[in-house]
């Protein structure tokens, strides 16, 4: 890990070097970005939304640990540890120059404050299930933290890299980072204009070495998606950050303009509730995956912009199976109406579809509604407002859904919160006491041979008549001016790359 | 005089051809206006499809004239509704003032001190998102107009010499305000629901556009127009012709509304 | 005297009024509205609703509420934005200004442009040119501005891709900036307020043209453009003036569709914003404090329509 390390910063401050001594910049150099919504505050233990968090994410926080663009857990903060051989202890040596960007040193204390901080009840951060294997974490020295677990947890290092190490002085403060986040990142927070601009500068005597290149970063808060396709074609914005197929392709082959790309971590489900009818029924959600024409999926929502994909992204490829492990994943419209009437339904199955209220999703589940109603079943879609849906759906409160969850590095963080029996986002109901037990064996297994073999079993249970219809793992985009240089799209969706990008003049 | 009226049926027809189109929707349309068809996505106009294909290949002009249906239903019931309690109120309040006049004007008063748009999102954001909310938001903010286009009018005829006679004889309340009363305000009536039609329509185009109105797959012409405008640079099609389908709509009745207001209003007359 | 007493307590019975509509708002939700407000946080503790509960006061009863609001926004304290906790008076005053120079560039422009219109109008009346206006302005009226918005973006693409006019910056930034980036919003904008007006101004001219002073200025031999500008004019404005209060009403809506396609960080965005987030403390500050300023536009147009034309005072009694 630590050679691993010293390379990367080698070649990071070698590339940064050679670029800046291009030329020194003669003006500020800030990059306009994009985004097409407000955060609604910008605290990463409180707010882990996507808006907040491509504004917040390897810019002005980072964590002890990082991912990189190919998905690979980094040192950040810490820039190595050790691991006990019973896998329950974690001793972390944090880099020595960091400094938050209120001028104190980054501290063992900072980070044992930031984990009490999530963990709090008072503060009830959504990451607080990110640490639940933890059982405390102490400061040995000032740049030493020492971290002893309730059991071996594989996923941690990968968890960590989502926990922002804030300064000490917050840990009982629920507000003051909403609006003015402090952080150790490249840039530092400047100004908030709600509904108008977030705007970042480059941090004096950042730890990195050569970085970030960049003055500073503005992120333009643009609602309308004509606006922004708009604004980067004419070079008023220099970037579109993490966008969908529909926007890519409008923007493909304009002069000016370089699409990036990655494969998504994130994917579209019908989530399914088997507490009630008809979902409570296996055979009735196998019917249901077979309805579904996922390549038709994502040649129409995507524009053929994605891959069809089982419970974890094809990103993965270390863990993911292959699609065509799992049966019902061939599209059959007549198997499903078979499985249908063995299941008792003669007519047509009634089923409303809560839909998330996003464009995207909403484009996706008109297509599911067509393809499940050519296949057996009578397909309604409810799209409320969005507190609504989240309403529905944390109370259960619906036959089937259709949404899209986020990905991560670590397996467990896919299946662990969505399948477990009692898991906080089992809003599905399922309990399987068979995947309980692979889950947990799983979760603590040092054994990365034992640990992929639990996943595949679990996979392959999970696929045909867990509660979820994986359906398609999207291509993301960002779009960019050709003068932008250095920019790496990653699949957790990240700018955390903003630190090594420079503007070519 | 005659150039009058053939101007107002100019209108009336113009505005019975987009009524008549909204109404035979099911009979006219070509195609089916959820029927997808990706091959044949994002087309322009041609031969197959007038006015080209949307980003699932459903044939635009379909689910144009759907969506005209569907705007004019929320609209017309909006409208309708407002109509109904708005119209009840003002005639109450003109016919037996005094306390009545006072209270339900100063209640009206309120509601119309609401900006229209900003007391509909703010109704929607209460009940939610949808056809029927959006109705009843779009209800509410044209009530107090009604009752107070009504009011006015009604008090003139509730002090006429045929009323007071009326009600020498002893005609019932009720009697004298269906026989005497309404029929007298018909042309009224008849030009302000024209002119708040064609604003309703307007109103519920931009709720939907903001996502707050009708919702997919329900083709809504605000609606096509929002998810339309995601493919602008690709395919502008859905975008461009929804949005003038709402015009049309709107024109029509406006202008229906208009020239009957001139054709009835004797006062406008002379200035021809 | 009397008049301006009685508008005066109108005034503060429909103040009344709206305040009550505004605070039951909130309380009008389907459902447990700061549950709703949590939203996305599956690991929300009921110690934290309660919290936020009595944050907002809603575990007082109904009355103690309102008086406690109610007193708060006489001193002007609104509440506090939900996730910010910003005072929502702060996030209103920091969108106020783009809506509000939106809106006087639009009345600017559509006033502006309606003046020559509607003379013209008047002055060729019954011929070809008045009758294509007169079409032309319901087509005005009737045209959708998010469309018309839109539709600019679109040919704008087509036509000048090179231009640099989304957003906002802010006038004492950079001027002509802001007026470049306000143009084409403001213009969608001011076309309905441009096909009203027009209108309005054609008919009162024509009124005015046919008023015995006009009569006897054109017998006395004043020339025609005289007649025109300075005579019949001149009364024609009285309900220009006063469409003013109509035109802030209708300009408030407008801003909100037109503001979204055009991002410009005005109240619009910042209600819809609001809505989205369901951070109801703000919608409902944000809806009154609009509101609560249109009526009092409103008034201050009737009051100053009372001093133009004194005949009012009698006609608008009752």
């Amino acid at each position: 890990m630590k050679a691993w390390l010293g390379s990367t910063a080698l070649a990071a401050a070698l590339i940064c070097g050679g670029l800046s001594g291009l030329g020194a910049p003669a003006k500020a150099q800030t990059l306009q970005v994009a985004v097409d919504a407000s955060p609604a505050g910008l605290d990463p233990h409180i707010i882990t939304a996507f808006t907040s968090f491509q504004v917040v994410n390897g810019t002005i926080y980072e964590g002890l640990t990082g991912v990189d663009k190919d998905l690979r857990i980094v040192p950040v903060l810490a820039r190595s540890w050790t691991i006990s051989p019973d896998g329950k202890t974690y001793t972390f040596s944090l880099v020595p120059n960091a400094r938050f960007h209120d001028g104190t040193p980054l501290e063992a204390a900072d980070v044992v404050a930031t984990f009490n901080r999530v963990l709090s009840r008072d503060i009830a951060s959504p990451l607080a299930s990110r640490l639940a294997a933890m059982e405390r974490a102490t400061a040995q020295d000032a740049t030493t933290v020492v971290v002893t677990m309730k059991e071996a947890s594989a996923p941690f290092l990968s968890s960590l890299s989502t926990i922002a190490i804030v300064p000490r002085r917050f840990e009982a403060d629920k507000d003051a980072l909403q609006r003015a986040p402090v952080g150790t990142g490249p840039f530092r927070f400047r100004e908030w204009q709600p509904n108008s601009f977030i705007e970042l500068s480059k941090a004096e005597g950042y730890w990195g070495q050569g970085r970030p290149t960049l003055d500073g970063v503005r992120f333009n808060i643009v609602p309308e998606s004509a606006t922004r396709q708009v604004g980067v074609s004419s070079g008023q914005y220099a970037m579109l950050a993490n966008i969908d197929a529909a926007t890519a392709l409008q923007l493909q082959g304009r002069p000016g303009v370089r699409i990036a790309e990655t494969l998504e971590l994130a994917y579209t489900l019908v989530g399914m509730n088997v507490s009630k009818p008809p979902f409570d029924n296996p055979r009735v959600r196998e019917a249901l995956n077979l309805a579904l024409n996922r390549a038709e999926i994502v040649q129409a929502a995507l524009f053929g912009a994605g891959v069809p994909g089982g419970p974890l992204s094809p990103a993965l490829s270390e863990w993911a199976l292959p699609v065509s492990q799992f049966p019902c994943y061939t599209h059959s419209a007549t198997r499903s109406q078979e499985l249908l009437r063995a299941a008792g339904h003669t007519a047509p199955v009634p089923v409303t579809l809560l839909v998330l209220p996003r464009q995207d999703i909403r484009d996706i589940a008109q297509v599911v509604q067509a393809q499940l109603n050519r296949a057996g079943f009578r397909a309604e879609l409810r799209i409320p407002e969005l507190g609504q849906f989240i309403q529905d759906w944390r109370n259960s409160n619906f036959d089937a859904f259709v949404s899209t969850n986020a990905g991560f590095p670590d397996p467990d963080d896919y299946f662990f919160r969505t399948f477990r029996t009692g898991g906080s986002t089992n809003v599905f109901k399922y309990s399987n006491p068979a995947a309980d037990a692979l889950m947990d064996a799983a979760r603590v297994e040092q054994n990365p041979a034992t640990r992929r073999e639990q996943y595949n079993q679990l996979q392959r249970m999970v696929a045909c008549e867990g509660p979820v219809a994986f359906m398609t793992y999207g291509q993301l985009f960002t779009a960019v001016r050709d003068t932008v240089q250095g920019f790496d799209i990653i699949a957790n969706r990240s700018l955390s790359t903003l630190s090594t990008t420079s503007i070519r003049r | 005089m005659k150039r009058h009226s053939l101007v107002l049926q100019l209108s009336g027809a113009f505005l019975a051809l987009v009524l008549l189109s909204a109404l035979l929707a099911p009979l006219i349309s070509p195609f089916d206006p959820l029927a997808q068809n990706i091959m044949a996505r994002m087309r322009g106009p041609e031969l197959a499809h007038w006015l080209g294909t949307d980003q699932f290949g459903r044939d635009i002009l379909s689910r144009v004239l759907y969506g005209l249906r569907a705007s004019l239903i929320v609209s017309s019931a909006a409208v309708a509704l407002a109509l109904l309690l708005g119209g009840t109120l003002g005639v109450m309040a003109a016919y037996y003032r005094g306390l009545t006049d006072r209270i339900v004007m100063r209640v009206m008063d309120v509601l119309f001190a609401f900006p229209v748009m900003l007391l509909a999102i703010g109704i929607i954001a209460m009940l939610g998102p949808g056809a029927m909310p959006t109705a009843i938001a779009i209800a509410v903010v044209y009530t107090p107009i009604f009752a107070r286009l009504i009011r006015g009018p009604a008090m003139v005829i509730a002090e006429s010499d045929y009323v007071l006679s009326a009600r020498a004889v002893g005609a019932g309340d009720m009697r004298i305000i269906t026989r005497h009363i309404l029929p007298n305000l018909s042309s009224v009536i008849l030009v302000q629901t024209s002119l708040m039609l064609s604003a309703a329509i307007l109103v519920e185009a931009s709720l939907s556009f903001l996502g707050l109105g009708t919702q997919p797959p329900e083709p809504s012409l605000g609606t096509m127009l929002s998810e339309g405008r995601n493919f602008l640079l690709l395919s502008p099609w859905s975008a461009v012709f929804s949005g003038l389908a709402i015009l049309i709509a709107a024109f029509a009745l406006n202008l229906f509304g208009d020239v009957l207001r001139d054709t009835l209003d004797p006062r406008l007359r002379g200035n021809r | 005297m009397s008049y301006i007493r009685e508008r005066a307590l109108d005034l503060v019975i429909v103040l009344f009024g709206v305040s009550i509509i505004t605070f039951m708002m909130i309380r009008l939700i389907p459902g447990d509205a700061v549950a709703i407000m949590l939203g996305a946080n599956t690991e929300v503790t009921p110690e934290r609703v309660a919290e936020i509960r009595a944050r907002l006061g809603l575990d007082q009863p109904l009355l103690s509420q309102y008086l406690t609001w109610v007193s708060g926004v006489l001193t002007g304290n609104l509440g506090e934005s939900i996730w910010t906790r910003r005072p929502v008076t702060q996030e209103i005053a920091a969108h106020v200004w783009p809506t509000l120079q939106l809106g006087i560039l639009a009345l600017a422009m559509g006033a502006g442009l309606a003046l020559p219109l509607g003379v013209t109008m008047a002055r060729l009346r019954g011929q070809g040119f008045d009758i294509g206006l007169r079409i032309g302005s319901v087509v005005g009226l009737t045209i959708p501005s998010f469309w018309l918005g839109i539709m600019m973006i679109l040919l704008l693409t087509s036509f000048a891709p090179g231009l640099q006019v989304l957003g906002y910056v802010p006038f004492f930034e950079d001027p002509l900036g802001n007026l470049a980036r306000l143009a084409l919003p403001a213009f969608a904008l001011a076309l309905p307020i441009l096909a009203h007006l027009s209108r309005l101004l054609r008919s009162a001219m024509l009124d005015a043209l046919q008023q015995d002073y006009v009569r006897t200025a054109r017998a006395k031999g004043v020339p025609e453009s005289q007649v025109l500008f300075v005579h019949a004019l001149r009364n024609a404005l009285i309900p220009f003036v006063t469409s003013v209060g109509i035109m802030t009403g209708y300009l408030l809506g407008g801003a909100i569709v037109v503001e979204q396609v055009f991002a410009i960080p005005g109240l619009g965005r910042l209600i819809l914003g609001a809505i989205s987030e369901r951070n109801y403390p703000l919608v409902q500050a944000t809806i009154l404090v609009v509101t609560v300023s249109f009526v009092l536009i409103n008034f201050a147009v009737d009051m100053l329509y009372a001093v133009i034309d004194p005949r009012i005072r009698e006609a608008r009694r009752g």
